[in-house]
């Protein structure tokens, strides 16, 4: 049953490990977004902390295209001073007009640092 | 030689075998499902409403948890639109989640469990499986005013966040 729907937004590794990075005092976060939504072709990535405050962050492309059933791998770089604080990687929909009164659903799906809960 | 001859028969009567482990594991993993999208009815000239009784369809959001206890869904019900003509008055918002199918019997208790904090609405995945949300959304115009001729849009935002 899981995953079998083909309107899906799904981003892993849930509890993603911190890596060292080509620069000094930066370290990165690999991660993988899969777009099942057929209507969705952009993803924005957001970092936070556990207030869903956002913090600075770079990353080759903020606003990811993806095509539907496109999977794509990219790399969150964040400075080391913030792992402290930095909580949350999340990728969120987002949606393009459309000329029908509507209520649409935007997906955003979190990986979250430091580690799984014991 | 009868002895060694008699040795190199048996082994070769052996089949050989081997065992071969597979070994799988499942990470915690969240899929976010649009099952349905809403859509606005206008049941009255200043009323847009997602309730099938005022003409409207209600988004239905599908949550996939792989492990238990390891998400929470947290669904905001719209207090703004993102399009729409021009409005020269206030919009008053009304809006509420739940869940409407499970996979597990035991997520039928996440609706008595859910918490709302201001338009959004939380509920704990402490069951592996899939659940349906719907939302509803309503949003009245300013002194029971017309809503002036165009396309509305709202955003239901759903989010999945590991605990």
């Amino acid at each position: 049953m899981l995953g079998s729907y083909a309107q899906a937004h799904e981003q892993t590794p849930a509890y993603p490990r911190i890596l060292p990075s080509h620069v000094e005092g930066v370290v990165k976060v690999q991660l993988r977004l899969l777009n099942r939504r057929k209507e969705i072709n952009y993803y924005e990535i957001g970092l936070f902390d556990i207030n869903f405050d956002e913090i600075d962050f770079t990353t080759k492309r903020k606003i990811i295209k993806i095509d539907y059933q496109e999977t794509i791998d990219f790399d969150v770089y964040l400075r080391k001073s913030d792992l402290d604080r930095a909580v949350y990687i999340c990728t969120a929909s987002k949606i393009l007009k459309s000329n029908k009164s509507r209520a649409v659903v935007s997906s955003i799906v979190c990986s979250k640092l430091g580690g799984e809960p014991l | 030689m009868m002895k060694y001859l008699s040795t190199i028969f048996i082994l070769l009567a052996c089949p050989a075998v081997a065992t071969v482990d597979i070994v799988g594991s499942v990470e915690a993993k969240c899929v976010i499902q649009t099952t349905k999208s809403g859509v606005y009815g206008n049941p009255i000239a200043s009323k847009l409403s997602t309730t099938p009784a005022d003409g409207g369809v209600l988004p239905v959001i599908r949550y996939d948890v792989s492990i238990a206890d390891a998400y929470t869904a947290n669904i905001t019900h719209p207090t703004s639109f993102s399009s729409s003509p021009t409005l020269s008055d206030t919009v008053a918002w009304t809006g509420s989640t739940s869940v409407t199918q499970t996979s597990v019997a035991g997520m039928s208790a996440y609706e008595a469990a859910k918490t709302v904090v201001d338009n959004t609405t939380i509920f704990d995945l402490t069951l592996a499986g899939s659940t349906w949300f719907s939302t509803a959304s309503s949003a009245v115009y300013g002194s029971a005013k017309p809503f002036s001729g165009g396309t509305y849009t709202a955003s239901v935002v759903a989010t999945c966040i590991p605990k």
